[in-house]
């Protein structure tokens, strides 16, 4: 599924910067510990997380990440969403929690899969 | 062996990270494959942080042979009182600012041990903390088979002076001169004739892309092969208005028509059909922005060699030379190339004998007889195009190689702001500035539109392209990632004992890529007059 149909899908606002949102994601791990986002993150890998700070960008840009999602409607930083334009990596924000983002995920997509710790 | 070293500054969360990004850099240089990048990214980062966290200072050290990469993380700071505790998932003596951030979750060491094939701990209570974690190298990412390397210029050895101008001028470092003569890296050049604009010799010309042979130098060249009489003539404007004669470009024009050539069209159609087609796309949002259509095969080239990045940015369509070539599927098509790159482009498009590529010198020769005579009336092309058009909102129109790197650089960090459309081109002043026409862009420019020619309609299209781009691998020290290792250490070792002045005098254009010419075998190492060795005080 490519990044900007997901953010669809959750009705997440997407912040593509330059990125083109045709990346394909075949996993969304979520998280809020950087140790273990930066262990799942992968450049088939959406991040979502309820952290929101300039970090994020780093383990995105070390690890390839497409894109990460935000929750409950939180603004992301202007720096944050600078350097992700930099990275190349989107940034989503769902307008639910994480739980209720999860349960979206799993509920209407049957190829992407969702994990969470 | 080589050794990379990184500063890490304890407590700045604002460029934590930054070393383990300097880290993959240079791996990535060296072509280390996929899975050993992502758990050195891991293990790296995660070592960083420990410092950025509880330290005051560290230093982060990466040594690679070609077995293995050994990272090393020593630090200033409180060092562990208990490490096994501290080696134990979900123990951490984090700040609360760190756990804010999501740090502190006491998964940083478990998480290096287990990206390690070796790992190893020291600390001492007070003083600080070492880590080490080894990671066997095993698998390589050759990256794919490299696309052939144009040979975009061919060069005439026998008019250089040796006055080292090109190799300043050139943006990608692929000129020296040894010998006092001059030797171009083919697989560094991206045909952006920046080196022939600087050259007042006439040193560079077009190269053939098969033979490397010169197809012609800044002579007249060559005769014109025979023109069948359905033939397609397709060059561009800056060719007509390109001689200083009382009623050019019209002059020029009938003195091409009694060449023999059936039609002539100029190839600013199809770069309106393409930046047509491409402000479509880039006002749709489709594909990767901002998009940088094909217009220059030169900035292709660069895209591809320095700014592999960008290369999802890279339209996909032919170049305007290319497309048409592509138009008259039945007809014989003479193309003329402005520059090196163009020439290339439309060789390589060329797999039919219905195609000849033109140097601009080579029809200038034969164009002599004809344009002695002063033309009876003024003659029509058979399609033509209007005035330059105006950079719609989100465009930025660039020309010139100095402008171009930056932007491309300014691009790579997404920091354009809301340019959606590049129109690039490397030559000064677009395709008209290149240095194998004859006149200045603008002079040229003045005299289209002092005495424009009737324009048709043009049917012109841009077409997309089947091949699709690829990464060149120029700047790859070597195919095996254990040699390429051992030179990336020995470039840099030697590159420290050169005095820094990038004078030229040895040839190369700085101190680094004499550095890296000498381990690569292009020059030999006693090529610097500043070395003590040869008698001068090195300062």
């Amino acid at each position: 599924m490519k990044v900007k149909e997901l953010a669809e899908l959750i009705d997440a606002r997407l912040h593509l910067g330059t990125c083109s949102g045709d990346s394909e994601i075949s996993q969304v791990h979520a998280s809020d510990t950087m140790s273990d986002l930066i262990e799942h993150a992968a450049a088939d890998t959406l991040l979502l997380t309820t952290l929101n700070n300039n970090q994020l960008i780093r383990v995105a840009e070390l690890m390839d990440v497409p894109g990460i999602c935000l929750v409950s409607g939180a603004d992301p930083l202007p720096e944050l969403l600078a350097r992700a334009c930099a990275a190349r990596t989107a940034i989503l924000v769902s307008p639910t929690g994480m739980e209720e983002t999860c349960r979206l995920l799993e509920a209407h997509s049957g190829s992407l899969k969702v994990t969470r710790t | 062996m080589i050794t990379l070293s990184y500063r890490i500054l304890g407590g700045d969360f604002d460029s934590a990270g930054l070393a383990t990004r300097k880290l993959k850099e240079q791996l990535a240089k060296i072509g280390v494959g996929a899975p050993v990048m992502r758990r050195a990214m891991i293990a790296s980062y995660e070592a960083e942080m420990n410092v950025v966290i509880h330290a005051r200072t560290g230093t982060l050290w990466a040594r690679l042979d070609e077995e293995k990469l050994d990272l090393e993380v020593t630090d200033e700071g409180p060092g562990i009182p208990d490490v096994q505790l501290a080696l134990r998932e979900g123990w951490s003596t984090a700040s609360s600012q760190a756990r804010q951030m999501g740090f502190g979750a006491g998964l940083g060491l478990p998480n290096i041990r287990k990206n390690s094939d070796l790992f190893d701990i020291e600390t001492r209570v007070g003083r600080g903390t070492r880590i080490r974690s080894t990671i066997l190298l095993g698998t390589r990412d050759d990256g794919g088979a490299s696309p052939p390397v144009p040979a975009f210029l061919s060069l005439d050895h026998g008019r250089c002076r040796a006055c080292l101008r090109c190799i300043f001028a050139c943006p990608t470092a692929a000129l020296r001169v040894h010998r006092s003569l001059p030797v171009m890296l083919n697989e560094l050049c991206v045909g952006c004739t920046a080196c022939t604009a600087e050259c007042a010799d006439g040193v560079f010309g077009i190269g053939d892309p098969d033979t490397g042979r010169a197809a012609v130098t800044r002579g007249f060249g060559a005769a014109l092969p025979p023109v069948p009489p359905d033939a397609v003539l397709v060059l561009p404007r800056g060719f007509l208005a390109g001689f200083p004669l009382e009623g050019s470009p019209a002059r020029v024009l009938a003195a091409l028509q009694e060449t023999g050539f059936a039609d002539i069209r100029l190839v600013e159609e199809w770069e309106q059909a393409l930046r047509r087609e491409a402000r479509a796309r880039a006002a749709s949002g489709k594909g990767a922005l901002p998009l940088i259509p094909p217009f220059c095969p030169a900035v292709v080239a660069l895209v591809e060699s320095r700014f592999p990045s960008l290369i999802p940015h890279l339209g996909p369509w032919l170049s305007p030379l290319e497309a048409a070539g592509e138009e008259f599927p039945l007809r014989p098509v003479f193309l003329v190339a402005a520059c090196g790159a163009q020439y290339s482009a439309a060789c390589r498009t060329s797999l039919t004998d219905r195609l000849t590529v033109l140097s601009p010198a080579r029809l200038a020769g034969a164009l002599l007889p004809g344009l002695a005579r002063k033309p009876a009336a003024a003659p029509t092309a058979s399609a033509g195009t209007g005035g330059e058009p105006a950079p719609g909102p989100g465009e930025l129109a660039v020309t010139g190689v100095r402008h171009v790197m930056r932007v491309l650089s300014e691009a790579e960090a997404g920091a354009l702001g809301g340019a959606t459309l590049l129109d690039l081109s490397l030559c000064d002043g677009g395709c008209a500035g290149s240095p194998l026409l004859c006149a200045d862009p603008f002079i040229s420019m003045h005299r289209w539109q002092a005495a424009p020619i009737g324009a048709a309609p043009s049917d012109a299209a841009a077409v997309p392209r089947q091949k699709p781009y690829a990464q060149r691998h120029g700047v790859r020290l070597d195919k095996d990632m254990g040699e390429a290792i051992r030179r990336l250490a020995r470039i840099d070792a030697l590159a420290r004992t050169l005095p820094g002045r990038d004078c030229g005098a040895c040839g190369a254009p700085s101190c680094a890529t004499f550095a890296e010419d000498v381990v690569m075998g292009r020059s030999e190492a006693d090529g610097c007059p500043h070395l003590p060795e040869h008698g001068e005080e090195t300062q």
